[in-house]
């Protein structure tokens, strides 16, 4: 009786997830399928069939999209931009919160009761004061509002899911190890690069992923701060598929679109397993 | 290998934690709080000379910890001088004190192999990559783990790691040795043998060792002086077998020995210059050596705690002198058997070897009648109010 119950269980939950997972993977399906399609065969009632001999458009759309928009450039730029944000965030998030959890002081509970603050505040609501922030700000001559400084406003908006996250694994670091490093002759800087950094391993990883994920997708806080007429990051080119009269080159763009999910699903892929140890990573005393 | 000194090391928790305390109405321990804070060590004197062994014991909270700790530079020293060869260190950083630590929990850096964990502290120092090489597998071999060394620490036991944790104190040659207990997370058996290759590694080595414990066993068979805290106040320091036989009150007295001394509350008496103690009409003459320090003292006749050791009670002796009681609760230990036995309105422990009992036939089950006595040099006399040895 208890076994049958138990299988029913199992096969409704089998039933339901396949499911779920069909409603998730059909629009990338659609997307992977119709990049290799025609132009006229994506906008007609072809849509939804799998290409044929008449259909087929085999590489053409994605050496369009390579070639006419200026991917290349843009592929570099998003690159640059995740590649240098994830890097800052990674590096100055565990550092401050090794500081926040180390450090039992009113300064640094208030830094982490900002951080975790920050992670509540809408972006919709911070908006329109960046993108003049990013504008007008001008520190010794460096300026925000372009691809090689934008990493830096990505800090301030990825800080608080990674201090948050970074601060539950430091806890359950012995702190045994560091006083251990500390005899051994270590400095605080030695002691957090040599023995802190290579514990946060796992931890690395999960937030990385998910920032990555953040700002390679991320298509708002780049339209705001950058000019736009100098640099296109990959979703702001997707946009520029779009030409003017309502036109949508949808080939290409189904191409592009497929060339810039690869790379996330890739690190995902590679991570995945790394970013359940994070999240849960000292939710639970060990 | 130095000398270190302790002059008047006071430490100090600030206010925060004292209102926390304030908060909790059940305290856990009895550590006294000033306006300035919690009191964790109080006015800590000790000189330990080269090359000796010191072992801080006390039950949990006592401070011996926190005392270890500002040794090693951990711990910031609220007041009072440490010096270690004569050079005050109080504002030193731990990696300029030259001294290494083996803590309670390991500390294995987990990143590390073994050879990479032990050769740490080198590689911090700078020493050229032989001379390293050369000072691991030393000290491998010294602690038998040399076929270890490529191992993670999590791929080891726990004897195996502490060994690790050893040699990694081991191969920087310092000062001072710092053990905070060491020992307490190994099982029994691996213990007993860990505390064996501790007194033999220290034959080897040969330098100055401070070590923690809460074991008293752990503190008698290592140390040569042990010091005895209770709520940050050091109770007494003296070579194990002077703690043991003479202990300054009755806290040391309690909490060395095993099974722990047994009190009385008993009567002292002086007639004709002698002094005797009086328990439940058996009355039983101080020795020579008791008689005279008492008499230095000026003690008078008063009512006074009575201990007596376990190993220290016979069953045979003159009739005036027997105390009556029943035994509620004998263990067999093999070579002796302890009985628990209702005299005195309370439980006192005796311990009598197997010989005794199958020569003279006592009868030991339980609800058996047993009188016993003990020795006018075998007891220690306390001050019923303030807990101290009437002969210190």
């Amino acid at each position: 009786m208890n076994k049958t119950k138990k299988s029913l269980g199992s096969t409704l939950g089998t039933i339901f997830f396949s499911i779920i997972c069909v409603l998730y993977m059909y629009p990338i399906v659609m997307v992977v399928m119709n990049s290799f399609k025609k132009e006229t065969a994506i906008t007609t009632a072809e849509t939804f069939t799998l290409p044929n001999a008449e259909t087929f458009a085999g590489f053409k759309n994605y050496i369009n999209a390579l070639g006419a928009q200026g991917f290349l450039q843009s592929f570099g730029y998003s690159a640059f931009i995740t590649i240098s944000s994830v890097a800052l965030i990674l590096l100055c998030c565990s550092m401050c919160a090794w500081y926040i959890t180390r450090v039992n002081s009113k300064l640094s509970k208030l830094i982490y009761m900002l951080c975790a603050f920050s992670m509540v505040v809408p972006f919709q609501m911070v908006m329109f004061t960046l993108s003049q922030t990013a504008d007008s700000l001008n520190i010794f001559g460096l300026r925000f509002n372009t691809p090689w400084t934008i990493c830096f406003i990505y800090l301030g908006f990825g800080a608080g899911l990674a201090v948050f996250m970074f601060s539950g694994f430091v806890k359950s670091i012995p702190l045994e190890l560091e006083e251990a490093a500390m005899i051994d002759g270590c400095n605080p800087l030695q002691t957090y690069f040599k023995v802190v950094f290579p514990l946060l391993k796992p931890t690395m990883i999960s937030v990385g992923v998910l920032e990555t994920m953040w700002v390679w997708n991320d298509y708002l806080l780049p339209t705001l701060v950058l000019d736009i007429k100098k640099y296109r990051t990959i979703p702001m080119l997707i946009q520029y598929f779009r030409g003017s009269y309502g036109r949508v080159e949808m080939g290409p763009m189904m191409a592009c679109i497929v060339m810039t999910v690869l790379p996330v699903v890739i690190i995902y892929l590679l991570g995945q397993k790394h970013i359940i140890k994070g999240v849960l990573a000292g939710a639970v005393k060990g | 290998m130095a000398s270190v000194t302790l002059k008047n090391i006071k430490k100090i928790y600030p206010n925060a934690q004292k209102k926390k305390r304030k908060g909790e109405p059940e305290k856990k321990s009895n550590l006294k709080i000033t306006a300035e804070g919690v009191v964790a060590v109080e006015d800590f004197n000790l000189e330990i000379a080269d090359k000796e062994f010191i072992v801080l014991v006390g039950p949990s909270g006592c401070g011996k910890s926190t005392t270890l700790r500002m040794v090693a530079g951990l711990e910031e020293i609220s007041d009072g001088e440490l010096l270690i060869d004569g050079v005050k260190v109080n504002d030193v950083a731990p990696k300029d004190r030259d001294i290494a630590m083996v803590f309670q929990s390991y500390a294995l850096y987990p990143h590390m192999t073994v050879y990479d964990n032990m050769a740490f502290s080198l590689k911090m120092r700078k020493l050229p990559k032989d001379e390293i090489d050369k000072k691991v597998r030393e000290a491998a071999e010294i602690l038998d783990i040399t076929q270890y060394l490529d191992r993670k620490p999590k791929a080891l036991s726990g004897g195996q790691r502490q060994r690790v944790a050893i040699g990694r104190a081991i191969v920087r040659n310092p000062k001072v040795f710092l053990m905070d207990e060491p020992l307490s997370n190994l099982d029994a058996k691996l213990r007993n043998q860990m505390r064996a290759e501790i007194i033999k590694l220290r034959q080897r080595i040969d330098t100055t060792f401070i070590y923690v414990t809460h074991d008293q066993t752990e503190a008698m068979t290592l140390g040569d002086r042990i010091v005895i805290m209770r709520d940050g106040v050091v109770q007494q320091i003296g070579t194990p077998q002077e703690v043991f036989d003479h202990p300054a009150n009755k806290f040391v007295a309690g909490f060395i020995g095993m099974p722990q001394m047994n009190f009385y509350d008993a009567e002292l008496v002086k007639e004709d210059g002698k002094y005797a103690v009086v328990l439940e009409g058996a009355k039983v003459v101080l020795s020579e050596d008791k008689q005279a320090n008492l008499a230095k003292n000026d003690v008078k006749s008063q009512s006074i705690t009575l201990g007596v050791r376990p190993e220290h009670i016979q069953l045979k002796g003159d009739a005036s002198q027997m105390i009556h009681g029943t035994v509620d609760v004998s263990e067999m230990m093999g070579s002796t058997i302890h009985l628990h036995v209702n005299a005195c309105g309370q439980d006192s422990i005796v311990i009598v070897p197997m010989n005794d009992i199958h020569e003279e036939g006592i009868d030991v089950s339980i609800g058996a009648q047993v009188s016993f006595t003990f020795r006018g040099k075998n007891v220690n006399i306390f001050d019923r109010e303030t807990e101290k040895n009437l002969e210190f």
